[in-house]
């Protein structure tokens, strides 16, 4: 941990640049702070263009920093390159990263804490984090340090085919609240043999875990620790109950297809008319808009205990190995990136939620909100029951530990009981490493 | 000593250059090759070697030893991966040289009618092989794919084959039985040009029916090109893992993991340097040592015939 | 069974798994010119409205211009390397007695089956320690040396009779001279087939590209077309991730339709020398 001279030091030098840098443009033409911006595309749609456009506009307004957005894939494509590139000595200024990937950023090192430019522009870091809603801290700071600021942010949203629901005799006003409804109601949409079902999501790495957490949420379960990335609790009821839960919708009610979607073959099956109810993000929100002929509705996630649903979406970074004038430069980037107004921008283009409060004052958005009731109800959800998304130490195999097994429940390979066990004795062999430097490293 | 390769200072009399320049000479020659060939095979080879045994935990310092290749042994997802590969390799080298020769077979005469099926058996040589998975996933897309779009009405009602643990391997590997047989087609097309006429007509005039023609006559004379066929598919079954990088990664639950994915995945995903060197050593030695059995096996299979 | 019947028979079965083998480029084919999303989106046959929305939808998603260059810089760049490196090396073989020239020569042969994909691991951290990561050369570097090149040309140059070299000896010619004015114009043929199959390799190679290049200004084809078919951009959007693939793969289909019979023996003749 740093101590309190790093500190110094650290705001001394950044102050020093800034003063230089104020410096250096009263005293001649600046060339422009070259900095390069990592973002991935995680969902369906054209984001990478809007994102190109998007980043025109700041350099246009910001003529002595020349930003180049940097395509990069999938939040884990993202993430590797961002790794190879500090590794490699040239990291990107910032980088767009998947909020739960930040908890491994921040134990490796990899990525710096904000605090210095928060309070350098006069501020602290909890109000700082006050501007954005309150679920998002969990995976933006670690120990109240903030270490990504939130971008773009989703969470599962129950997706329904509005003329599917009248032909099978349910009320499209009266979406499923509980598990029971929802079991019912995909029953009477349901005909396994004409190839035709009730649920389906994407249950493809990354968004199986994500959905997975979901149900256990949902189910009462906490899932993983969200103080501490050594631990995990794949075994708890909650959560073996919600693993019997998939296993039943597939194998006992038969109201989901087995084996597995990815996010393209779950929209292409809600389009079709094949799958009645999806679970997908609410980043889809806008490809589904656009895309879907006949018409459909939003609703909450279904509960069985408790309403639950976790966030995802990206944070904006600044990986180590930066020089404090990239620093300066990124941050301009970042605070431009996540105001109120632009963040409102994205959000309508995408169907992600603007992490930024006010976003949701300012007139376009309330105009957009008024025209498009499915947003307004995924606001709504977050706002209530947002909850942090899954991240500890060596996230990806971990995540997969329990993926995996999922995998295996969908296609009727393994019960529940026997996966959970397989899940968390797979992921206690990856995190004993980090639980013996930390929770089991005792005084001596 | 042919003439071949007698020494340069004994053609050339006249030659100004002593000694110590022309036995320089070839050296200089090989210089360049060897420098990469140093640098980006043998150099790592030994880099890799050195790094399976250095193990690294979190927040402790490095220490020699095999542990990384206890934690190697013991994955499950390495087991997985190795056997995957193992059925990977059977089930692409068996059916891409099978009907490599069959097509070779059936496709060889001269008419326009062969030139044209030849043709587009080849095609998908040309193709990058992530280009084939990008293809073959709509083949595969369940309800509206290729697939289960003609095979619906026989009843293979949307298939997810890409998605079921049991079908996954088999998809992977049709993509690249698809991508090579032409490649191998065109190698026993040449072998079986050079099959000699007189043998053939020989054993006819003997009686000899076509299927006992093709096994005592044609099928020894191939055997250079099954060595060299089989190679190139011993290490096309390791190497080629386009498909399961950009389609499946590895899943669904691990069952299209294969070796070179897995190192993949240690060294890129997981920053685990030291478990990807372990299974780079040993997935190299696993290939050496194939090769070499399938080769000797060969040999004694053609000393035999003949 | 009837000595005619069977050969028939074979080329019944071999023309119906001819076109099977076909169906995923006919499918390519038609997909791409049906812009839109079509409801039969696995039609075989080309149905209007045919158009050419998806090339179009396609280029500006995808960032084509830059991947066409990145990838012929690449194999452009290989090749060159490569063509004096293996000429040298292969000369060296034919015509050279060297103490140790045995040993050496197994340590290319072992090349063959170490392929560089094999190694990606460690070569991306020689690559980052020569500075060469995510720039062009970086992807290059691994196959400068190319022992498949090295065996091929050896094969070439020992067939040339040696009268030519003698010759060129005798008026003087050094020994580069003579490699590069006697020799390689008379091994064109290998060196021809040498360069269709190296620049049909590099083209469609993905896995290191991948590793060794982060920035999307230095990507090529291969590796452009994966980030745009993941799913992202084309969305579902089955015609335009057709148009993508023709794209990718189209110039070389093309090369090789026109010069069929160059490509087949190329492939055929340096497999069985090499």
């Amino acid at each position: 941990m740093p101590t309190t001279e790093f500190h110094m030091t650290r705001r001394v030098a950044l102050g020093a640049a800034i003063v230089a840098s104020a410096a250096g443009l009263a005293l001649r033409a600046r060339a422009a702070t070259e900095i390069e911006m990592f973002f991935p595309v995680p969902v369906q749609g054209k984001l990478a263009t809007e994102m190109q456009r998007l980043i025109g506009v700041f350099n246009t307004q910001h003529p002595d920093i020349k930003v180049t957005p940097v395509y990069t894939g999938s939040y884990d494509d993202t993430n590797f390159k961002t790794r190879a590139a500090i590794q490699a000595g040239r990291p990107p200024a910032a980088a767009i990263m998947s909020a739960n990937f930040i908890r491994e950023y921040v134990i490796d090192s990899a990525a710096i804490a904000l605090d210095e430019l928060i309070v350098n522009d006069g501020g602290t870091p909890q109000g700082f984090m006050a501007q954005f809603w309150p679920a998002l801290a969990l995976n933006a700071t670690d120990q109240g340090r903030v270490y990504g600021v939130p971008f773009q942010n989703s969470t599962p949203l129950l997706f329904y085919n509005v003329q599917a629901f009248k032909d099978a005799g349910l009320d499209p006003d009266k979406p499923p609240v509980t598990w029971q409804d929802w079991v019912d109601a995909a029953r009477k949409l349901s005909k396994p043999g004409a190839d035709k079902w009730g649920i389906a999501w994407p249950n493809s790495y990354d968004y199986c875990g994500w959905l997975t957490s979901t149900l256990a949420m949902a189910n009462g379960g906490q899932y993983y620790d969200t103080a501490y990335g050594g631990q995990v609790y794949y075994t708890e009821p909650a959560t073996v109950a919600a693993l019997r839960f998939i296993h039943d919708l597939v194998h006992t009610y038969k109201v989901m297809p087995p084996g597995v979607l990815d996010p393209n073959g779950t929209t292409a099956a809600f389009f079709s008319g094949r799958v009645g109810m999806i679970l997908i993000s609410t980043g889809s929100l806008g490809f589904i808009r656009d895309n879907m002929k006949q018409p459909f509705r939003t609703a909450f996630v279904p509960k069985n205990v408790v309403n639950a649903a976790p966030v995802g979406g990206g944070s904006l970074i600044i990986p180590s190995g930066n020089s404090p004038e990239r620093q300066i430069a990124a941050w301009t980037l970042i605070k431009w990136l996540t105001s109120p107004d632009i963040a409102g921008q994205w959000s309508r283009f995408t169907g992600y939620f603007a992490p930024n409060r006010a976003a949701y004052g300012l007139p376009e958005m309330k105009q957009y909100m008024a025209a498009n009731p499915n947003a307004g109800v995924a606001l709504e959800q977050l706002n209530r029951y947002g909850r942090g998304w899954f991240a500890t130490y060596k996230t990806v195999p971990v995540r997969k530990a329990m993926e995996d097994q999922v995998q295996a429940i969908m296609n009727g390979d393994i019960s529940a009981d026997a996966a959970a066990a397989h899940a968390q004795s797979g992921a206690d062999a990856l995190l004993r490493p980090y639980l013996e430097q930390t929770a089991l490293k005792l005084p001596t | 000593m042919d003439a071949a390769t007698l020494p340069i200072r004994m053609i050339l009399p006249r030659q100004r250059a002593g000694t110590l320049r022309i036995r320089a000479q070839p050296w200089l020659l090989l210089a360049p090759s060897l420098v990469f060939l140093l640098a980006f095979t043998y150099w790592p080879l030994l880099q890799v070697l050195e790094g399976s045994f250095r193990d690294q935990a979190f927040g402790s310092a490095a220490s020699w030893g095999i542990g990384n290749y206890a934690r190697l042994f013991a994955d499950l997802h390495f087991g997985r991966a190795a056997w995957n590969n193992l059925l990977y390799a059977v089930s692409t080298i068996a059916p891409s040289v099978i009907l490599a020769l069959g097509f070779a077979l059936a496709l060889r005469e001269t008419t326009l009618f062969s030139m044209a099926a030849r043709t587009l058996v080849v095609l998908p040589l040309l193709i990058p092989l992530v280009v084939a998975a990008a293809l073959f996933t709509f083949v595969f897309l369940p309800g509206e794919g290729l697939l289960d779009w003609y095979l619906g009405p026989l009843g293979l009602r949307a298939v997810n084959w890409l998605g079921s643990p049991s079908l996954a391997l088999g998809a992977v590997s049709a993509i690249t039985v698809w991508k090579n047989t032409g490649y191998y087609m065109l190698f026993f097309l040449a072998g079986l040009a050079s099959v000699s006429q007189e043998l053939l007509d020989a054993a006819r005039i003997d009686g000899a029916r076509a299927v006992a023609r093709f096994r005592h006559v044609t099928l020894p004379m191939l055997g250079p090109t099954f060595g060299f066929v089989l190679p190139i598919a011993l290490v096309n079954a390791l190497v080629q893992v386009d498909q399961v990088v950009t389609v499946t990664q590895g899943g669904p639950s691990d069952s299209t993991n294969l070796l070179l994915y897995y190192i993949y995945q240690q060294a890129e995903q997981n920053h685990d340097a030291g478990l990807a060197a372990a299974a780079t050593v040993v997935s190299v030695a696993a290939l050496l040592t194939l090769t070499m059995a399938s080769l000797r096996t060969m040999e004694r299979g053609i000393h035999y015939e003949s | 069974m009837n000595r005619r019947a069977l050969p028939l028979l074979g080329m019944i079965v071999a023309a119906a798994a001819a076109l099977v083998w076909a169906v995923p480029f006919a499918w390519m084919a038609v997909a791409s010119l049906r812009p839109g999303v079509p409801a039969d989106v696995a039609a075989l046959w080309p149905a209007p409205p045919l158009g050419l929305g998806n090339y179009l939808d396609a280029w500006q998603s995808g960032d084509f211009p830059t991947w066409y260059l990145n990838t012929v810089l690449v194999c452009g760049g290989i090749l060159a390397v490569q063509l004096v490196t293996v000429t040298m090396a292969g000369y060296a073989f034919a015509r050279l007695r060297f103490p140790g020239r045995d040993s050496v020569f197994v340590l290319f042969l072992l090349q063959l089956l170490l392929v560089p994909t094999l190694l990606i691991a460690p070569n991306l951290t020689t690559i980052v320690a020569l500075g060469l990561y995510d720039r062009l050369p970086g992807i290059m570097a691994p196959y400068f040396a190319s022992a498949f090149g090295v065996f091929l040309m050896r094969q070439a140059f020992r067939a040339i009779p040696r009268d030519f070299e003698e010759a060129a000896m005798l008026d003087g010619a050094g020994m580069f001279a003579l490699i590069r004015h006697v020799l390689v114009p008379l091994a064109r043929p290998s060196l021809v087939a040498f360069a269709i199959v190296s620049v049909t390799f590099h083209w469609n190679e993905f896995l290191w590209p991948l590793m060794a290049v982060s920035s999307p200004s230095r990507q090529v084809l291969t590796v452009g077309l994966a980030s745009f078919a993941s799913g992202s951009e084309a969305g579902g959007e089955w015609g335009v991730l057709a148009a993508g693939t023709v794209l990718v793969a189209g110039p070389l289909l093309l090369a090789f339709l026109v010069f069929q019979r160059r490509f087949v023996s190329s492939f055929v003749f340096t497999g069985l020398k090499g």
